[in-house]
């Protein structure tokens, strides 16, 4: 029976040292951590608080000082580990003079796989992430945008169980960042587990199922984001149709509560939503300008 | 000379060698994994540091073992489009270049062209091959780590033997395919810039024998002067001919039609670009009183190498060889030679030192001097000893071998038994009067009285059949391979634990290190004059030459110590650096002598067990390194 612990560290800890071997800086501080399969785990804070270290110390590319820190059970040096798993850098550290096609093939070969499986494989990302028509382009010729999502793709190539996302909306437009989300979504809904560190907080609020909050190497918050954000002593009600008399009347009941009446009036949309709208009014009818959405709407 | 060491059969140097590389494994294996632990000692504390090390060796052991073929394939591939995309044909149009303006600079009135041009375009492909190995090698892989792009590597499933191995063989791959072209264009090279040919007319030759009203027996001359030099020709009444030899090759010539009809020819350069196959004997030397010495005359040389042997008396060089049969030498005795000189005084300074050849038969001592010759000082000397022998320059003798013992003078054949009556004929045949069940002896003396002869025992060969010289060729540029692959080897494994720059420096190190490997083997061993570092310093300083002794106090003891310390160090470096220059074929293919297959298989062997614990070590300094930060 497969452990529902994916991801577990114990007193993790890191400390960089110079050539001397004195200590520079205590870059994470005992962490102590469990993620569980099929969740989205974000991981917050400010830079230098020890998102990347962490990430870097999960993917084995840093050695602990002290502690330890498990993926499937095993250690984090173990390379058999990454069979299972999927990371996306913060930057999209990719061989910048292979193709789509030819990044593919070569990551999918580091995972020992036939040429009729990755030649596959590496179809349905470049569709799923959109580069069907710059598939045979050097990657040195791609914009950021493009980068990250034949970064994304090369993280994807062995269908892996655990994704590990670094800053993974970084650099992409509204509609990127809204793919990016979406599929994140989708992963978790096929039962994979999502680890992603971001300092962009809606993003993380967006998508994530909890969130654990480091700051100056240290855990500082950790649980579920809908309890975090949880404003227990607010009461929020939306309703459409109400005419003034009958707002007038609810402000009454509230009055009669002794309840405080603090917000009444229409509600906004996010700038997100407004710009996709319009992205999407726009290919729907070229050539028409678009009216977007909330206030449009309304009038 | 190419060979200036004995080349021992390879089954004859394999136990030996491989014993010696085990023993120099076990040591290294063992201060690694003292110091590995002391480390993590340090780090972690004693006993986490026993189980870290205990992890790592045998996770290191798993990790070579699982080695997957299709991932080390994949960044070989990688590897390989790497250096492309780094441009590194711009080597190959560096060499282009360099051909070019060579072709306009090299002297086609050297004495042997062919050795020129052979060394030039050996030597400058090795130089332009070891520096792109050098800087593919270790500028790689800390690209990589800089560049971040090996995180996207190593958090695959890639194991760092993976890593190691896949750039080791995609930078062999590279230098192999430019290797491979630039022989082939050095080949043309070398080919193009060599051929040539003389015109011959009437006017350039005279006839030679003719009788009254008859034809001429020979036609003697001269050919045309091209490329600095003309040749003597002969052509006889048939038609056909040949020049001498000049510049190391001759043509063949011949005449056709007659009267107003008649055309010269002078075809291609012959000889000129050779393999030559020799069969060594061993040398001693017989000194002025006829008794046989291991060792010649020092004449003051410190580098002892060659022998020598006084003039005008007895003493003589003596080569005896082993296996002379028929089958092997059905046209007669082919020898060359190449006998150094030593005048005590100046003489007729254009002309060479007499000298003459005879044959000895090792049993019945009949000796038949065959041949007077003059050796001008290292030139190369080529006679052929019929199959039958009916001219001599002076009587046969009967000479039996004598030799020092504690019991006193041994002779062989005993005085008793020699028959003298072989020394009455007048004809011989070498095989069955001068050769015994194989063996023969070939004795060279200098016949100037105050004039020394000098050589070592690879200065007199026997020709046999020469191999295809294209082959030869193939097999000098197989000998830069091996230099390129250690290299690689070196430069990758410094570029896992050190920046590019510092990998590159330390790379040379190793590779300069590596060409003076002997030298320091020597030093250690205490067999170059002029002591340790030390001692050689303060001699400098000192004015001092290397053989006067050095005055003895304290501080000449202390120095003296500390050269014992600095031997040992020096020894271990040159025990576990490549000896690099002994790679290098060069001067073999240059001097036209064939690269024997026991010299191929020993190379190769050698490289092999170098590129093993050099990819072992790659492996654990990549694996024991944090590859973000």
């Amino acid at each position: 029976m497969q452990s529902d612990i994916i991801i577990e560290t114990r007193n993790l800890t890191k400390v960089y040292r110079d050539f001397w071997g004195r200590q520079k800086v205590r870059a994470l501080k005992a962490l102590d951590l469990e993620i569980r399969r099929g969740e989205i785990f974000g991981l917050l804070g400010p830079n230098g608080s020890g998102k990347t270290t962490t990430m870097k110390l999960l993917l084995g590319l840093l050695f602990p000082t002290s502690g330890q820190a498990l993926i499937f059970g095993r250690d984090a040096t173990d390379v058999t580990k990454n069979e299972r798993i999927g990371y996306l850098p913060e930057e999209s550290y990719l061989y910048r003079f292979l193709n789509a096609e030819e990044t593919l093939d070569f990551y999918g070969r580091l995972f020992n796989m036939s040429s009729s499986v990755r030649r596959e494989r590496a179809a349905q990302l470049i569709n799923m992430v959109g580069l069907g028509s710059a598939k045979r382009r050097q990657l040195r010729e791609y914009s950021k945008g493009m980068t990250r999502r034949i970064g994304l793709a090369q993280a994807l190539i062995n269908d892996p169980e655990l994704i590990l996302l670094d800053e993974p909306t970084t650099g992409l437009d509204p509609i990127g960042t809204r793919a990016m989300k979406d599929l994140i979504l989708d992963l978790r809904s096929q039962g994979k587990t999502v680890v992603m560190c971001s300092h962009l907080l809606a993003d993380v609020q967006d998508v994530c199922d909890r969130i654990g909050i480091l700051y100056q190497g240290e855990l500082k918050e950790l649980g579920r984001v809908d309890s975090l954000l949880k404003v227990r002593n607010v009461t929020e009600f939306r309703a459409s149709g109400l005419d003034e008399a009958a707002q007038e009347e609810i402000k009454q009941v509230i009055e009669r509560h002794n309840g405080e009446l603090i917000f009444v009036g229409n509600p906004t949309s996010t700038l997100e939503e407004l710009f996709l709208n319009i992205i999407a009014e726009s290919e729907a009818h070229p050539g028409r300008r678009a009216r977007g959405g909330g206030d449009a709407d309304a009038s | 000379m190419p060979v200036e060491t004995e080349i021992i059969p390879f089954l004859q140097w394999l136990p030996g060698a491989v014993l010696y590389w085990l023993l120099a494994v076990v040591i290294l294996t063992v201060a690694a994994s003292l110091l590995g632990l002391l480390v993590a000692a340090v780090e972690y504390g004693p006993w986490a540091a026993v189980g870290k090390t205990w992890r790592v060796v045998t996770a290191g052991v798993a990790d070579v073992v699982r080695i997957s073929p299709r991932r080390v394939w994949a960044l070989t591939r990688l590897a390989v489009k790497e250096s492309v995309r780094r441009r590194v044909v711009v080597v190959f149009a560096v060499f282009i270049l360099v051909l070019a303006f060579a072709g306009l600079f090299l002297d086609p009135g050297n004495p042997n062209p062919a050795r020129l041009y052979l060394s030039f375009v050996l030597t400058a492909t090795s130089y332009l091959v070891l520096l792109l190995a050098l800087f593919l090698s270790a500028f790689s892989l800390p690209t990589d780590i800089r560049t971040r792009t090996l995180h996207t590597v190593v958090t695959k499933p890639v194991r760092p033997s993976e890593v190691v191995l896949g750039r080791m063989l995609g930078f062999t791959i590279i230098g192999t395919g430019l290797l491979l072209i630039m022989a082939l264009v050095s080949y043309g090279f070398v080919v193009q810039g060599l051929g040539h040919t003389h015109t011959l007319t009437a006017e350039d030759l005279r006839s030679v024998g003719q009788a009254e009203g008859s034809q001429p027996r020979f036609q003697i001359g001269k050919t045309s002067q091209d490329r600095r030099h003309r040749h003597q020709v002969m052509i006889e009444a048939s038609g056909q001919g040949r020049t001498d030899v000049d510049q190391g090759h001759w043509h063949e010539s011949s005449v056709t039609g007659s009267g107003t009809d008649v055309r010269y020819k002078v075809g291609p350069p012959k000889d000129m670009l050779v393999a030559r196959v020799p069969v060594y004997g061993s040398l001693r030397f017989r000194d002025p009183e006829g008794i046989d010495r291991p060792e010649g005359i020092n004449v003051g040389d410190e580098w002892s190498y060659r022998g020598f042997i006084q003039g005008g008396s007895p003493a003589a060089l003596i080569w005896s060889f082993q296996d002379v049969d028929e089958r092997t030498f059905p046209e007669g005795l082919p020898v060359e030679m190449t006998i150094g000189v030593f005048r005590t005084h100046k003489g007729v300074i254009e002309r060479g030192i007499l000298g003459s050849v005879s044959l000895r038969n090792p049993r019945t001592g009949l000796t038949v001097e065959l041949e007077v010759f003059e050796s001008k000082e290292f030139a190369t000397k080529e006679l052929t000893i019929p199959r039958k022998i009916t001219k001599f320059v002076a009587s046969p003798q009967v000479v039996p071998r004598k030799e020092e013992t504690p019991e006193g003078v041994k002779f062989t054949p005993q005085q008793a038994d020699l028959d003298l009556s072989l020394a009455e004929r007048r004809e011989f045949d070498l095989f069955e009067d001068l050769v015994d069940d194989g063996r023969l002896e070939v004795w060279v003396r200098c016949l100037e009285p105050g004039q020394y002869f000098g050589a070592a025992q690879a200065d007199l060969y026997l020709r046999a059949a020469d191999a295809p010289f294209v082959l030869n060729f193939v097999k000098g540029y197989f000998g830069i391979w091996l230099q390129m692959v250690l290299v690689i080897g070196f430069g990758v494994m410094f570029s896992t634990f050190l920046s590019g720059s510092v990998a590159m420096i330390a790379t040379l190190g190793a590779l300069v290190g590596g060409f003076f490997s002997q030298f320091m083997t020597e030093l250690a061993r205490g067999q170059v004059h002029g002591g340790g570092p030390l001692e050689a310093a303060t001699r400098l300083v000192m004015q001092e030459n290397l053989m006067s002794e050095l005055e003895s106090g304290v501080w000449t003891t202390i120095m003296q110590m500390a050269d014992t310390v600095l031997k040992g160090g020096l020894w271990v470096i040159s025990s576990i650096l490549p000896a690099f220059g002994r790679f290098s074929y060069t001067e073999y293919v240059a001097y036209g002598f064939d690269i024997s297959r026991e010299l191929l298989l020993m190379r190769s062997v050698n490289a092999v067990a170098f590129l093993l614990p050099v990819f072992v070590a790659a492996y654990f300094f990549l694996k024991i390194r944090e590859v973000a930060r």
